[in-house]
């Protein structure tokens, strides 16, 4: 245990996946008493990284030390004894238990037989004091506020009986201003006691601001590591965003008249993650949506296809207004909407593709009106017709969608709305977890479902995507639009500037 | 260039999962017919009356009971969920058949319209229960299957009910396909009028969806609760044809009747290759074959004259093997 041997030395970490390589020879050092900063894109390789760490993930290959000394982190249990721990950004906690019990998890202190509630509440209230924090340990997580059950999440990490490596995996999504800067005065207060800490964030004016080192990675290599004080923002976004394929990506066919309307927000609210945001879509149209994660940009599009509590505003679909109070209602307008969970909320796994593509449109396959049957003829030719438009194999439709690629399964999606003749098409992160060349159809069958006269209203978090996709670009900054671009006249570094909030030199179109 | 090798990559991977699906499909449906043959032939060979055309009957008739109820329980399971209610059902519309008939003497038809009718009353409130008040199916039906069995055993009494209109000897009786009774031929009918509803209407396909995945469902635009209610009703109402057949089959009615035939209904339809975990898989005219399969074992027990206790038992563990070979089957996936 010398002061020169950093305290955390990752070296040659690989993660090998069926199909991908999620992390590729990196090579991580952190030194005690700092705080090194993790950025990149979603699906850079951050989460494989931190989950090796947590013992989640056993590596491909690679060796990490703790002090000089080789550990196997073989379970979160193992993490746990070598004093490595993980702040999750979806909270982990259980709501209906106390502040207290949640922090001591899994050890809590016993009095031979029963856990010893006093001492329970004790040392939850003494690595609450020591961060400085007043929220009462008895009380229910499920009734304090999101910010503070990020505090508790932190307590729940404190307790580890000698933390040596603390990581916070995108600490402030889902905090406001006065609680970042709380979390960053325990963050400030950890390191100064000697612990490493590892950063995870995209807010980059955050990483600049608390962290002393960062390491950039893209598609699951190191691209670089800078020291903060020498970094601006720019900069950072340059290293993480690199040369993409979706840069490759040119929409052929734009609508040069100005369609109609065919989806307008104005004044909606969801909850308090969405504060008032106003949009339009016009027919022929690609509206993209972005925004930091915890910007209200999910939550704003299962807002406009009915999946959403607490919908408040006007929305008005082909000029009639109506908030759609259920999925089943929004597709009655019109909405139709494709989630970022293909898996879960999409697909039927065990049915066949072409029942995947016709589900929803099962009243335009049958006999006739009064033999209400499934003429599986019709159904065969409208299917093979949405799928041969949206590039999937004819083959492929007799087969269960569960075998088919994640490109192909998006695609199947494209075609039941396609199907269905949605006017207006919602598609949240359309791309995550599709190779290369599927991505480029995707692109090329969104444009083309406009062309048809659909307005499609895009959330992504790859600003490539949005620049090479859209007609226009909403920028959301907690929950309300900041900025619009036209992206033929705005850089990458304009959206991500707005983005962090910051102010930039594009021009500002309505 | 780097995306057209992906996409060659792509239609490779795509060829290879195919077959492997199409191999998959093979192995499941002629996994049960070939279990079926099997048992047909061990059986057969070690039981000179196994054959008999009066023993193939009685297996036939054996089953018919149990074997509409199952229809009823397959529609469920694939929908996701799983009705407990069966048994007291049938119990219900034993009760309700034979009263009306034997006690009021009222026509069989008005009979079996009110016993349908009490027993989809059931089927509504355990789709209500399930898919509005959103209760657990398993909890839900357990607790009907208790509402169900008390209402049945109060209008009973504590007597035996003997039948007397000739109907119910008409259904056990009288054949008319092969040798075999007008119940098997309902129960035969009932299996090929909903495996085909089920394959080519709307509504079988949203059952598929339902069960298949819920969330994708409503987000499909589909109406859980629709389905979830029509789904428990269809059931119900299968029960109580169920238990006019029972009535029939035995000719009177006792207290104990449909005492536990949800798990028998269970074990054919996961005999058949349901699942208990997962919906949106499985075939109804599978659940026949599940029945014919579970008919057989009973049926062969008894001949070699297997104490009926036992046969219980090996009933419990035949559902506990389905239970771990679905699990196991499903778990590689």
């Amino acid at each position: 245990m010398t002061a020169d041997v950093p305290l955390l030395r990752i070296t040659g970490m690989t993660k090998r996946f069926p199909g991908t390589l999620a992390l590729d020879d990196v090579d991580l050092v952190v030194e005690r008493g700092t705080i090194h900063g993790l950025v990149g894109e979603n699906g850079a390789g951050k989460s494989t990284l931190l989950k090796i760490l947590a013992g989640d993930y056993q590596p491909t290959a690679g060796r990490i030390e703790l002090d000089g000394e080789e550990v196997h982190v073989s379970t979160p249990r193992r993490a746990h004894e070598l004093g490595i721990g993980i702040v999750y950004q979806e909270l982990s906690l259980l709501t209906n238990l106390s502040v207290a019990h949640n922090i001591s998890l899994g050890s809590e202190p016993t009095n031979g037989l029963a856990i010893d509630e006093r001492s329970l509440v004790d040392s939850a209230r003494r690595v609450l004091d020591r961060m400085g924090v007043a929220v009462d340990p008895e009380q229910k997580v499920g009734k304090i506020p999101l910010a503070e059950r990020q505090l508790v999440e932190i307590a729940k990490v404190l307790t580890l009986r000698r933390p040596r490596v603390l990581i916070f995996d995108e600490p402030t999504a889902a905090l406001g201003q006065a609680d970042v800067d709380r979390l960053f005065r325990i963050v400030e207060a950890l390191r100064d006691e000697g612990v490493a800490i590892i950063f995870v964030s995209h807010r980059y004016r955050e990483v600049l601001r608390v962290c002393d080192r960062a390491t950039v990675l893209r598609n699951g290599r190191v691209v670089a590591e800078v020291a903060c004080a020498d970094t601006s923002v720019e900069h950072l976004v340059e290293l993480t965003l690199g040369e993409k394929v979706a840069a490759a990506f040119h929409r052929d066919w734009r609508s040069d008249v100005a369609g109609e309307p065919v989806l307008e927000l104005s004044g909606l609210e969801v909850g308090a993650r969405v504060r008032g945001v106003d949009l339009s879509v016009r027919r022929g149209e690609i509206v993209s949506v972005c925004g930091l994660l915890g910007s209200g940009q999910n939550q704003l599009a299962r807002a406009v296809a009915g999946d959403a509590p607490d919908v408040t505003g006007t929305l008005r679909v082909k000029g009639a207004a109506a908030v759609p109070r259920s999925p089943r209602q929004a597709l009655r307008l019109g909405i139709a909407l494709i989630t970022e969970n293909r898996q879960e909320e999409g697909l039927f796994p065990d049915m066949p593709v072409r029942s995947n593509i016709s589900i929803s449109s099962l009243g335009r396959v049958l006999v006739s009106r009064v033999l209400r049957l499934i003429d599986p003829r019709r159904e065969r030719r409208l299917a093979a017709e949405v799928a041969a438009a949206t590039g999937i194999a004819q083959a492929a439709l007799r087969r269960r969608v569960r075998v088919l690629s994640g490109g192909n399964q998006q695609k199947s999606l494209l075609a039941r709305w396609l199907m269905r003749r949605a006017d207006v098409l919602v598609l949240i992160e359309p791309t995550r977890g599709v190779d290369v060349g599927a991505k480029l159809e995707i692109y090329r069958e969104l444009e083309e479902l406009a062309r048809r006269g659909a307005g499609v209203l895009v959330v992504s978090t790859d600003i490539l995507e949005v620049m090479a996709l859209s007609d226009r670009v909403a920028v959301l900054c907690q929950g309300r639009v900041a900025r619009v671009f036209d992206p033929r006249h705005a850089t990458e570094q304009d959206i991500l500037l707005a983005m962090q909030g910051a102010p930039t030199r594009a021009e500002v179109t309505a | 260039m780097s995306a057209d090798a992906s996409r060659l990559g792509g239609v490779r991977t795509l060829q290879r999962a195919v077959v492997a699906d199409r191999a998959r499909w093979l192995a499941e449906t002629l996994g049960i017919v070939a279990i079926a043959g099997a048992l047909l032939l061990a059986f057969s060979l070690t039981s000179s009356q196994f054959l008999l055309a009066e023993n193939v009957r009685n297996i036939f008739v054996q089953i018919s009971v149990v074997g509409v109820a199952a229809i009823g329980e397959t529609l469920v399971m694939l929908a996701g969920g799983l009705d407990l209610s069966v048994g007291s059902v049938v119990l219900l519309s034993e009760v309700i058949s034979a009263d009306l008939t034997a006690t009021h003497h009222l026509a069989w038809p008005v009979a079996l319209l009110a016993a349908l009718g009490a027993a989809g009353g059931i089927g509504l409130l355990n789709g209500v229960l399930v898919a509005v008040v959103g209760i657990e199916p398993i909890l839900a039906t357990l607790g009907t299957l208790l509402v169900a069995a008390g209402l049945g055993q109060r209008i009973l009494g504590l007597r035996y009910l003997q039948v007397t209109n000739p109907v119910f000897n008409d259904l056990a009786v009288k054949n008319v396909i092969f040798n075999l009774p007008i119940m098997v031929a309902v129960m035969l009918a009932l299996y090929a009028v909903v495996a085909f509803a089920v394959r080519t209407t709307p509504f079988g396909r949203m059952i598929y969806a339902v069960g298949g995945n819920r969330r994708a469902a409503r987000l499909s635009g589909l109406s859980l609760v629709g389905v979830t209610i029509a789904v428990f009703v269809i059931a119900g109402i299968l029960s109580g044809v169920a238990g006019f057949l029972n009535v029939a089959q035995t000719g009177l009615v006792s207290q104990n009747d449909g005492m536990g035939m949800e798990f028998q209904a269970i074990i054919a339809a996961l005999v058949g290759g349901l699942s208990v975990t997962a919906g949106g898989v499985g075939r109804v005219e599978r659940t026949l074959l599940g029945a014919l399969i579970v008919g057989m074992m009973t049926n062969y027990q008894t001949i070699k004259g297997i104490d009926p206790s036992f046969q219980q038992a090996f009933l419990g563990g035949l559902l506990v093997a389905a239970i771990l070979a679905d699990r196991l089957l499903r778990g590689r996936q």
